[in-house]
């Protein structure tokens, strides 16, 4: 086939009483990518068609959709991985819609915000004038890495059956980023993150359905995450407090730092 | 009550409810021929088994703790407020005290000579 065909859901909720689906015939090339084929269809056929990208490369999560029914990056999906006779371009579930593709992602950053996505350290000073740098082992810089790869796409968010129940319920995003510092070892703040979570509609509401780990294109498992979270909400202690003695690893200050 | 003791009560109650249920199950279904069990004068004597008597007295509390914390927990994500909160919690409360103190009501008289 020279031709793919591209469904895509239009709607502005200022004009619109609800969403509609228009239909493009894109020619197709070899490497195509969803975002390839939606930017084809706003250049060359309908400039009116509202999309959201930037880096092209699943760097920036700029361009989740839900792509076949299912959310993926436009930018990280080829054409010619997907099933059935047409690409259908949707935008995610569980956010308001600014239009068409576009959604409006403000609660996934404020939920992400809540969870206190920096390291909390006890001595103000050191953070503020640090003697020295503070330091992971490789072996504890390994139970977060994975978490550390979030770019923050919503794309687990949109998937996820609590959010789209429990407006209040923090999302698989923010809830693996509470592990990713409660699990590091220069963090102190753990009573305080263990407290956030340990909410009605925290940690808790997750049902394990994992669709957040399918659908992730980074490979993050948030539903792991989240299990190990409740492992330590449970026992009220954050993996610095389970390891007796432990300590954060620090090397000399360089001479700049004197 | 922290949300995370709230759950470390639904999983205890929830291994516990298989445990019991399932000696429960093989009590009434295999030791005893199903039509035996459910005969009036095989429960009346089951209930004034002292051990017995315990025993469903413990699966009652276990399954309704379980079943009615269950719930609670499905309420909850209905609706997102503070008072539907309290009302959820309260009512989860009421209805677990009132349910096992019928269902202890019908165990005390069984086990005392009482019609149930």
């Amino acid at each position: 086939m020279t031709e793919v065909k591209l469904a895509v859901q239009r709607f502005d909720p200022l004009k619109d009483a609800r969403p509609s689906m228009m239909e493009y015939d894109i020619p197709r090339r070899e490497g195509m990518t969803v975002l390839d084929a939606l930017l084809y269809a706003r250049d060359y056929l309908d400039h009116s068609i509202a999309l959201r990208f930037s880096c092209r490369q699943a760097s920036c999560g700029s361009c989740g959709m839900k792509i076949n029914g299912r959310p993926r990056l436009a930018c990280y999906t080829q054409v010619a991985e997907l099933e059935g006779e047409k690409v259908v371009a949707q935008p995610m579930d569980n956010f308001a819609i600014i239009k068409d593709l576009v959604t409006d992602l403000e609660s996934l950053f404020e939920k992400h915000r809540e969870m206190m996505p920096y390291l909390v350290r006890a001595d103000k000073r050191e953070i503020e004038n640090p003697s020295a740098e503070f330091l992971m082992k490789p072996e504890e810089l390994e139970k977060v890495l994975q978490f550390t790869y979030c770019i923050k796409c919503g794309l687990c968010t949109s998937s996820c059956p609590t959010v789209a129940t429990d407006a209040k319920f923090p999302g698989p995003q923010a809830l693996a980023q509470a592990y990713r510092y409660l699990a590091d070892p220069r963090d102190e703040g753990g009573e305080k993150r263990l407290e956030l979570l340990d909410d009605a509609h925290g940690v808790w509401r997750c049902h394990f359905a994992g669709s957040c780990s399918f659908v992730c294109p980074k490979g993050v498992d948030p539903a792991l995450g989240i299990q190990l979270l409740r492992r330590h909400v449970l026992s009220g202690k954050s993996p610095r407090g389970l390891e007796k003695g432990a300590k954060v690893w620090t090397k000399p200050a360089t001479p700049s730092q004197k | 009550m922290r949300e995370s003791r709230l759950m470390l009560v639904q999983y205890a109650t929830a291994v516990a409810a298989v445990a019991l249920v399932s000696l429960h199950l093989i009590m009434q279904g295999v030791i005893y021929p199903y039509a035996t069990a459910i005969s009036f004068n095989n429960i009346l004597s089951v209930y004034r088994n002292g051990f017995y008597a315990i025993f469903l007295e413990a699966l009652l509390v276990v399954v309704l703790v379980h079943g009615f914390n269950g719930v609670r927990i499905i309420l909850k994500e209905f609706r997102q407020s503070k008072p539907w909160n309290m009302w959820v919690d309260a009512g989860t409360v009421l209805a677990i005290v009132v349910t096992v103190a019928y269902g202890t009501r019908t165990v005390i008289l069984a086990v005392f000579g009482g019609t149930a």
